[in-house]
């Protein structure tokens, strides 16, 4: 489904965000982006989304090569693609169900799908009886329900996700894992970046760890820090 | 589709509501400007049938002397039936002459004419406009003629003054429709800040450039229409009060030509204050 072939980014600045990553990830799978700040996870989401090109390389989206996509395509190449972030982004003048109905309405979907598919994926993240509701009077864990419900109502057959669970404790990240756990049992594809140690640890996952730009490890049902515990306490 | 002129429209019209103060002021600007051009215009259009009105009837009078004898005056007239360049003359003898002049003179002066001071004149239209000059060169030294006056030369000053004043409107408007421009940009610019966090989920959503951009072009185009909707209707008051407007005639033509140029230009001004902000500012 993703397929990155010697893939290398530098920023404008000079600063080397990801240097040669190769890596495949099959349809279906769930993987965890860890590593430390600055070592380009969310370059690595971000070229998924061809916010940004890679300076050298190929990325692969569904056998495609992103990097042919005219500049007019890559709308349509997002609207697979599903992105949760840790600030949830929603907008703060919209119900809950608009800022849902908003990911549908500004593809072009007509009404009646608006009107089948938003309530079916409130049900989904649980926050039916909140449709109606403001961003701000929602917690937020529910406000990144939400936004997992607005990333997903297109069924996108990937969904990233940077650091969704950044901002919550740890019962609402549990709650935000499992959802995405449901989704990715949906069959799409799920890459999640984080520093929460705890949840690798308990999902084992696949974890490709970055380091200052560079993939140091890539282990089926890994865990967050292979070589911690001989470092740490 | 539906569902996009409905986004679009709910779209344009929030926008215009949230930054109302600026669209106000960007649609008088407009107004004000587009309403110079389509003064200039309607001058322009006025002087040209004016004078081609005045030029149709263009008459060149030879006064004689009041002096001037029987014989003179006959000989004048005899010189003047047989001149082919001239199509026609009519005699206006002394008291003729004298009571025209009663009604165009203040009574201050009139009252010390009496009618032996009073020239008598022939009333000539020539063939074509330019051969009044003819007759006046051809006539003004000739015994018992007074002078041979052609209204030609005030037709002329009429269109420099006319032109001149034209050229100021159009500079004036040339640098209102800048502003107007600037202002218009300017609201769009503020309409795209308010909605950055839309647009960016937009962006990630994979909306197309087109269904981002189109409610900030429609916009800027309303902009424009209204701005000319205004100058339009001024300039029709200008046309129905103008004092001018009876000698002028203006037709109802030359007033749909220059409310389509209005139109035009506000819906360009608008149009291209929207794109270079869209440019500038909206980042797809
Ligand atoms: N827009 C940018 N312009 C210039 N440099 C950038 C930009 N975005 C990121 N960088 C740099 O690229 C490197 C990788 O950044 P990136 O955001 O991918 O890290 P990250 O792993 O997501 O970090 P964090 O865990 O803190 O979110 C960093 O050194 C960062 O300073
Ligand atoms: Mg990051």
């Amino acid at each position: 489904m993703i397929r990155f072939e010697q893939v290398s980014k530098t920023y404008k600045n000079g600063t080397p965000a990801l240097v040669n990553i190769s890596l495949d990830i099959e349809k279906g799978e769930f993987v965890f982006l860890v590593g430390a700040s600055g070592s380009g996870k969310t370059t690595f989401l971000r070229l998924l989304l061809r916010e940004e090109s890679p300076d050298s390389g190929r990325i692969l989206e569904a056998g495609r090569d992103i990097g042919d996509l005219p500049k007019w395509r890559v709308p349509y190449l997002r609207r697979n693609i599903g992105c949760v972030f840790q600030d949830f982004r929603l907008l703060p003048n919209k119900t809950v169900f608009e800022n849902v109905a908003f990911a549908l309405e500004v593809i072009g979907r007509p009404r009646s799908t608006v009107e089948s598919q938003v309530p079916q994926i409130l049900e989904l993240v649980g926050l039916t009886d909140k449709s109606s509701n403001l961003p701000g009077e929602l917690s937020g864990g529910e406000q990144q329900r939400v936004a997992v419900a607005r990333a997903f109502v297109n069924r996108p057959l990937i969904l990233l996700a940077d650091e969704p669970t950044g901002n919550l404790d740890p019962a609402n990240s549990e709650i935000i894992m499992s959802l995405l756990e449901r989704i990715n049992r949906t069959g799409t594809t799920v890459v999640m970046a984080t520093h929460d140690k705890g949840l690798v640890d308990r999902m084992r996952r696949r974890v490709v760890e970055l380091d200052r730009g560079e993939m140091i490890r890539d282990q089926v049902r890994g865990v967050y820090g292979i070589d911690e515990p001989a470092m740490g306490h | 589709m539906r569902v996009y002129l409905r986004y679009a429209i709910k779209e344009t019209i929030s926008n215009l509501w949230r930054n109302r103060m600026m669209t106000i002021a960007a649609v008088l600007t407009v107004a004000v400007s587009l309403s110079l051009v389509g003064a200039a215009l309607l001058l322009k259009q006025s002087a040209a049938q004016a004078s081609a009105q005045w030029q149709q009837g263009t008459r060149v009078t030879v006064w004689m002397e009041p002096t001037a004898s029987k014989a003179e005056i006959s000989t004048i007239q005899g010189q003047l039936a047989n001149l082919p360049i001239v199509k026609s003359c009519v005699y206006y003898t002394q008291s003729q002459d004298y009571q025209e002049a009663l009604q165009l003179l203040p009574r201050s002066e009139s009252s010390v004419l009496s009618v032996t001071d009073v020239p008598s004149s022939f009333r000539c239209v020539p063939t074509v406009p330019q051969n009044a000059f003819v007759v006046e060169s051809q006539f003004s030294n000739q015994p018992g003629v007074y002078s041979v006056t052609a209204p030609e030369q005030q037709i002329r000053q009429m269109n420099r003054a006319i032109r001149v004043l034209q050229i100021v409107f159009l500079a004036l408007a040339g640098v209102l429709l800048l502003s107007a421009t600037v202002l218009i940009l300017n609201t769009i610019r503020m309409a795209i800040f308010s909605r950055r966090r839309e647009v960016s989920v937009m962006k990630l959503v994979g909306a197309t450039n087109w269904f981002i951009r189109i409610p900030y072009i429609t916009e800027g185009f309303i902009q424009g229409l209204l701005g000319s909707v205004v100058a339009i209707i001024a300039v029709t008051a200008l046309k129905i009060w103008y004092p001018l407007h009876n000698e002028f005639q203006l037709n109802a033509r030359s007033l749909i030509g220059t409310s389509t140029v209005v139109l035009v230009v506000g819906v360009l001004i608008g149009s291209v204050g929207s794109a270079i902000a869209i440019r500038r500012f909206l980042d797809v």
